[in-house]
């Protein structure tokens, strides 16, 4: 798809069309196959005491480290007591933070995959000047990223922030999954419901090169994360890891995910923070 | 049928039946079903207006003998926390209604053995005499049935006697599924029956009022016997045409004795776009934002519906039910403008009223809903003691009395 299409279609009001559009690119890729992963999410200062449920497929580690030795620290901790589970932190912002230069960068991350890091937890897409550079520097350190974000909403076309993460992954091919739907919003304004469903619809038709397209379950909330199933969407992240809810089994966030994507008359299929399939 | 002979069907104008209804509501895919929707909206509705009311939910009691098991917003009569709102305390609400450019009251609450049919006249007369201009859309048809059995007097009567103090519309409320095996297990059927729901609403069409209809899906029942309630509002207003509107919404199971799960986004746009299609002679369809959240409610727009309900100033019942979602009126205009609509505020008639209130006049913003009783508020006004409660506390309470004690007016 071309940047003039998009462009178009973030200004359509038929959303039926472009999301069948965007639903039928969707299902080519990944049939009626719904993926999600069940998160620990721990704070970094309280990291190296955490405990977590045997549920999480991802432990993920969250704040920003004052210093190296701090982030290194907490990751090996976690991974010690991950039983093999993936560990996740800190966004590609935080970490760049943390070292003086290009090449210092590439030694911080080195450390941290050497600590047992399995990917960096994130990467906002609309927070750094220049993306290639501190990405290439994850790659140099062989290491992930596991998802891509953007931090802040606009109410502006999104099709030049996705126009970039589309050449960043034909430069890197390091974009797994890429979730488009803003994680920060003006609570007196908030995107709008029409916003967020072209938003992933757009993602999904421009972003070709992508594998995955994800939404925020706990952030996001079901009855959005399930609609933007049908408008281009094929991976729910951050589903919570509490198996038992107070309110009973059928309540539990594992029952319902499962019951938003059946009733979407989609396939759940559970995955880890490796993006490897647990059940089918 | 197939699913494209039963679309191509609706596309040229058909009458849906109940099984290919059915076939649709099952198996269409959601952008089918949608488009067919959002087809028969565009054609009763080409100008692109989205219309939406200011007014004020208002619970004026929530002591109710009825005891639905899906409601969390009931309290029994003696309950601590039981209340009832005060002559003075509505007008407060009324006054506070019209400063945000309202001009309606929805007046609903439970069923309250103390309040006898004169409380309700003598309120309905006193708002009209302070208020001659505010639409009084009061009063859902389980509470009319109410009424009847407590003042033995007809629906008719009730529902003339009502009118003749003011009542201006009644509310579709209290349908829930319009089934009576549903209404027997969610314990409302004693309520009112599906027979006497749709028997009250024909009186009041007969008594030239206009009606709202509503649906509570995803507590007990079949997506069959959703269909079949959509069959019997759709029966009733062919002989009436006094329905203005249809408003569905999910089941809220939060605090309920009932429990269990909300259903969710994609059945409920399955279900407003699948309502647009049965429901070939109601002109208005609302999104239900208040149990679906502003982005489903938005998305609504595009499954049928043409309405956006109410900019509510407040709202009780869903709340306790655990939904709590607030738009203002700058929110509401926003989303349907950012839906490609032009907005227009509307009367409880659908009659256009005009232009958003807050691009002629600073309107203060609202990002919360207001209850129906504050802290510290009286729970039962004194005003009530004039009126004969028919609780078993208050007739303790008249036995009690001395000879020619507390006044009366009602007349029992
Ligand atoms: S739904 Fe109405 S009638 Fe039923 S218990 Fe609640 S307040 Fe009473």
């Amino acid at each position: 798809m071309m940047a003039d299409e998009a462009e178009r279609l973030w200004e359509t009001h038929d959303i039926l069309a472009l999301g069948t559009r965007a639903d039928e690119a969707r299902r080519q890729r990944h049939g009626d196959r719904v993926t999600f992963v069940r998160v620990a999410t721990l704070a970094l200062d309280t990291a190296r005491e955490a405990r977590w449920s045997s549920a999480a497929r991802e432990i993920r580690i969250a704040g920003r480290p004052h210093d190296v030795t701090a982030a290194e620290q907490a990751i090996d901790s976690v991974v010690r007591r991950a039983e093999g589970r993936p560990v996740t932190a800190f966004s590609l912002a935080e970490l760049q933070a943390l070292a003086p230069d290009r090449a210092g960068f590439v030694d911080v991350l080195r450390r941290l995959f050497g600590a047992g890091l399995t990917s960096v937890a994130s990467a906002d897409v609309d927070g750094l000047e220049d993306l290639r550079q501190p990405v290439e520097a994850v790659l140099a350190a062989d290491g992930h990223i596991a998802r891509f974000t953007v931090a802040r909403a606009t109410h502006e076309s999104p099709v030049p922030l996705f126009l970039a993460v589309r050449a960043l992954q034909k430069t890197t091919g390091a974009v797994r999954a890429f979730a488009p739907l803003p994680r920060s919003v003006d609570g007196s304004r908030p995107t709008t419901g029409y916003e967020d469903v072209k938003s992933v619809a757009i993602a999904r038709l421009l972003l070709d090169n992508v594998g995955s397209i994800q939404v925020d379950w706990a952030l996001h909330g079901p009855k959005l994360a399930q609609v933007a199933l049908l408008f281009g969407a094929d991976d729910l992240d951050a589903v919570p890891v509490e198996d038992e809810s107070a309110d009973g089994r059928r309540r539990a966030p594992l029952e319902e995910v499962k019951r938003n994507i059946r009733a979407a008359s989609l396939t759940a299929v559970e995955r880890d923070g490796r993006f490897g399939v647990l059940e089918s | 049928m197939s699913i494209d002979t039963i679309a191509a069907g609706v596309r040229s104008g058909e009458r849906i039946g109940f099984d290919d209804a059915r076939e649709l509501y099952r198996e269409a895919p959601l952008a089918l079903l949608g488009a067919l929707a959002h087809g028969i909206r565009l054609g009763r509705h080409p100008e692109g207006v989205v219309t939406y009311i200011i007014d004020r939910n208002v619970n004026y009691t929530n002591i109710c003998v009825a005891r639905c098991n899906f409601c969390a917003f009931y309290r029994p009569v003696g309950s601590p926390d039981g209340y009832v709102l005060s002559f003075d305390e509505l007008f407060r609400k009324i006054d506070e209604t019209l400063a945000v450019g309202g001009q309606q009251l929805l007046l609903q609450g439970g069923h309250n053995p103390d309040l006898p049919l004169e409380w309700y006249l003598d309120l309905f007369r006193a708002v009209k005499a302070r208020y001659p201009e505010l639409r009084l859309h009061a009063l859902s048809p389980p509470e009319v049935v109410h009424l009847s059995r407590l003042s033995r007097l007809p629906v008719r009567e009730v529902i003339d006697r009502l009118v003749a103090a003011g009542l201006d519309s009644i509310p579709g409320g209290g349908a829930e599924i319009l089934v009576d095996r549903v209404r027997k297990l969610l314990n409302c059927y004693t309520k009112a029956t599906a027979d006497e729901w749709l028997g009250v609403m024909r009186e009041a069409h007969r008594a030239g009022l206009r009606t709202t209809a509503t649906m509570m899906y995803g507590s007990v029942e079949t997506p069959d016997e959703r269909l079949e309630h959509m069959f019997r509002l759709r029966e009733l207003q062919d002989e009436t045409r006094g329905f203005t509107a249809f408003i569905a919404w999910s089941y809220q199971p939060e605090h309920t004795e009932l429990q269990g799960v909300e259903a969710t986004a994609v059945e409920y746009l399955r279900t407003l776009a699948t309502a647009r299609i049965v429901l070939d002679n109601f002109d208005n369809l609302q999104a239900s934002w208040v149990t679906q959240g502003g982005k489903v409610g938005q998305l609504s727009l595009a499954f049928g519906a043409n309405d956006m309900g109410s900019v509510m100033i407040e709202e009780n019942v869903v709340r306790a039910a655990g939904a709590s979602y607030c738009m203002d009126e700058v929110e509401i205009v926003r989303n349907i403008e950012d839906a490609g609509f032009v907005p227009k505020r509307r009367t409880m008639h659908y009659e256009i009223v005009g232009d958003p209130v807050f691009r002629a006049r600073e309107v203060p913003r609202r990002f919360g809903l207001d209850v129906a009783k504050h802290e510290g508020e009286a729970s039962i006004p004194s005003e009530l003691a004039s009126y004969r409660g028919r609780s078993r506390a208050a007739r303790d309470a008249r036995r009690s009395e001395p000879p020619g004690g507390a006044p009366t007016s009602a007349p029992e």
